[in-house]
């Protein structure tokens, strides 16, 4: 008895917190039917809303697993003054709240900002355009593959590279054969984790982004945008898109849980 | 020489691992590192493979100054003890990865991993993983690729250390006849003096950092010239300032000059031998090893008084 309440318990918790919430926002979008769902996403406007949100992605994710194996390799392998500083600030993102960390790109960036001046005269613009969103969902995600591929590191240790670079092994031949693949699941979640992150992030890139229709709206910022506007179709089809590509992540993630033979 | 270390030292934040070591290894040779844990030997295994760099002396390795040259420029062949594996790899490009990093043709690096797996007996396992070995096949399989490169010196970190005895056992005579085979400089790092004296012709006994004697293992045994060497290689009783081994003391039935009078607290069945533990009469405790032959003879049992006279006797300054 006492397992079935548990399990009661359990699965109750669940329904309430989250597939009750979900479920509902699946059955709003799909109240007016089938295609009124889809020519709400298929609207110029969340076409381009996705597009973008996509896009951020496919620039911030490479750049955050580079930066994250490199940094996590820093933080393992080597010895150096400021080291447990890495360390630390490589979590800030996950403890800056996403609104703090937008205010403070405008801070550096914006028009009146600490670089304003420089930008301005290079004719480049970084808030409420392309690269400050970028910058926005880059620091919002950077920690996460840094994390996965930390432990890794330490739990493999370095007697396979000492090894290879034993039988002639240079430096760079060592990580592309011998540290890569041992590392590489580490990787794939994290790149799963910061793939996540990039697609939901909302604060940090609401702030630096300035809202412009069609221009600036990552999928994210024309939910809200929709919901504002009093549009429960459009609200609730483009959450259950970003829904989707979320059950993707997840799905993409199992894919590249380890296999048997890696003991 | 095949390996020359000269006034080596290297410290570890305060600790000095090393302090002016220097050490000759022949070529062809099998040399020991043996000593305790934190002794340095390890560390001069590495400071050798170039895995750790020297705070001063140098390192010479077939005539060339190698004390700044990388690891990988070096020409060594390094066995972890914990074996190294390449988890990723089958066994096959386990041994195969030194030439393929070389990019030797294909058909040479398969002939020459076929020959070496069978070498160290492994072709049924080639195309397994190393989690799918025991430990002494994974062992077996980082030598093969270690002597893949054909290292000028071959460098082994307590290769069997992680072993049970059984197989460790086998390994060493294993490591002895693919010596012959082989020749191969070697230089093996052991915690085990039976170890370091079944299967060496040369040994260095290492000690707080330094080489306490260099020799073949009948000569540390016979003529130690430290305590710390005596006492490391082979068991020992001490008797006043000096030291003797257990198969150096005589047992006698009947007093005689230089004796002294002792009483039988155990007799332990080794088999062939037979260990007398002895307590004197000024209460020194003593272990004499003799045959079971001769123990028969003298009917010894315990709590019997008898007479001991040391043979040889080692006082050291």
């Amino acid at each position: 008895m006492g397992r079935y309440g548990l399990r009661f318990v359990a699965l109750g918790y669940l329904a309430a917190l989250v597939a009750f919430p979900v479920a509902l926002v699946f059955w709003r979008a799909f109240e007016a039917g089938l295609g009124e769902a889809w020519a709400s996403v298929t609207t110029p406007g969340a076409l381009h809303a996705l597009w973008l949100s996509v896009l951020i992605a496919c620039i911030a994710v490479p750049l955050n697993t580079i930066f994250g194996v490199l940094c996590a390799l820093a933080i393992v392998r080597r010895r150096f003054r400021g080291h447990g500083l890495v360390n630390t600030v490589v979590d800030l993102p996950l403890a800056l709240s996403p609104v703090v960390v937008g205010l403070a790109l405008i801070l550096v960036y914006g028009r009146n900002g600490w670089l304003g001046d420089t930008l301005a005269d290079l004719g480049v613009r970084v808030i409420f355009a392309l690269p400050g969103m970028v910058l926005a969902t880059v620091f919002i995600s950077l920690p996460f593959v840094v994390r996965e591929v930390v432990p890794v590191l330490r739990e493999i240790g370095d007697e396979q590279e000492q090894a290879a670079s034993t039988l002639g092994a240079s430096g760079w031949q060592t990580f592309w054969r011998i540290t890569l693949p041992a590392i590489r699941w580490g990787i794939a979640y994290g790149v799963v984790l910061t793939t996540a992150r990039t697609l939901g992030e909302f604060g940090a890139v609401s702030v630096v982004s300035g809202h412009l229709a069609g221009r600036t709206n990552t999928l994210t910022l024309h939910v809200e945008e929709r919901f504002q506007s009093f549009d429960p179709v459009g609200t609730y089809s483009a959450s259950v898109l970003l829904a989707l590509l979320a059950v993707a992540t997840l799905l993409a993630m199992n894919l590249f849980r380890p296999k048997e033979e890696e003991e | 020489m095949a390996i020359s270390i000269r006034n080596v030292t290297k410290t570890f934040g305060s600790f000095a691992a090393l302090e002016d070591v220097s050490l000759e290894v022949e070529y062809g040779s099998l040399t020991a590192l043996l000593g305790p844990s934190g002794s340095g030997k390890s560390t001069l295994l590495r400071v050798i493979a170039g895995l750790e760099q020297p705070d001063a002396g140098e390192i010479v390795i077939s005539g060339e100054d190698a004390t700044g040259v990388a690891p990988q420029n070096r020409g060594v062949g390094f066995v972890f003890q914990h074996y190294a594996a390449f988890k990723h790899m089958t066994v096959r490009d386990n041994v195969a990865f030194g030439l393929t990093i070389r990019k030797r043709p294909k058909a040479e690096i398969s002939a020459r991993v076929d020959e070496l797996l069978e070498l160290v007996q492994l072709q049924p396992f080639a195309r397994r993983y190393p989690a799918q070995l025991s430990g002494g096949q994974r062992q077996r399989m980082a030598l093969a690729r270690a002597l893949a490169v054909e290292p000028r010196v071959l460098l082994l970190d307590e290769p069997f250390g992680a072993l049970d005895a059984r197989v460790r056992a086998e390994l060493r005579e294993w490591l002895r006849r693919l010596h012959e085979e082989v020749h191969v400089t070697t230089v093996f790092v052991t915690h085990d003096q039976e170890e370091a004296m079944e299967v060496a012709d040369q040994v260095a006994l290492m000690n707080k950092g330094r080489i306490e004697q260099v020799g073949g293992p009948r000569e540390l045994y016979e003529q130690p010239e430290t305590e710390f060497v005596m006492s490391f290689i082979g068991p020992v009783n001490r008797v006043g300032d000096s030291w003797v081994r257990p198969h150096d003391l005589d047992l006698l039935p009947e007093p005689v000059e230089d004796a002294d009078e002792a009483m039988i607290e155990r007799i332990v069945h080794l088999g062939f031998e037979v260990r007398v533990e002895l307590v004197c009469a000024d209460g020194t405790k003593l272990r004499a090893q003799i045959t079971r032959e001769h123990c028969e003879e003298l009917e010894l049992e315990a709590g019997q008084i008898l007479w001991v006279r040391a043979d040889r006797e080692r006082i050291f300054a």
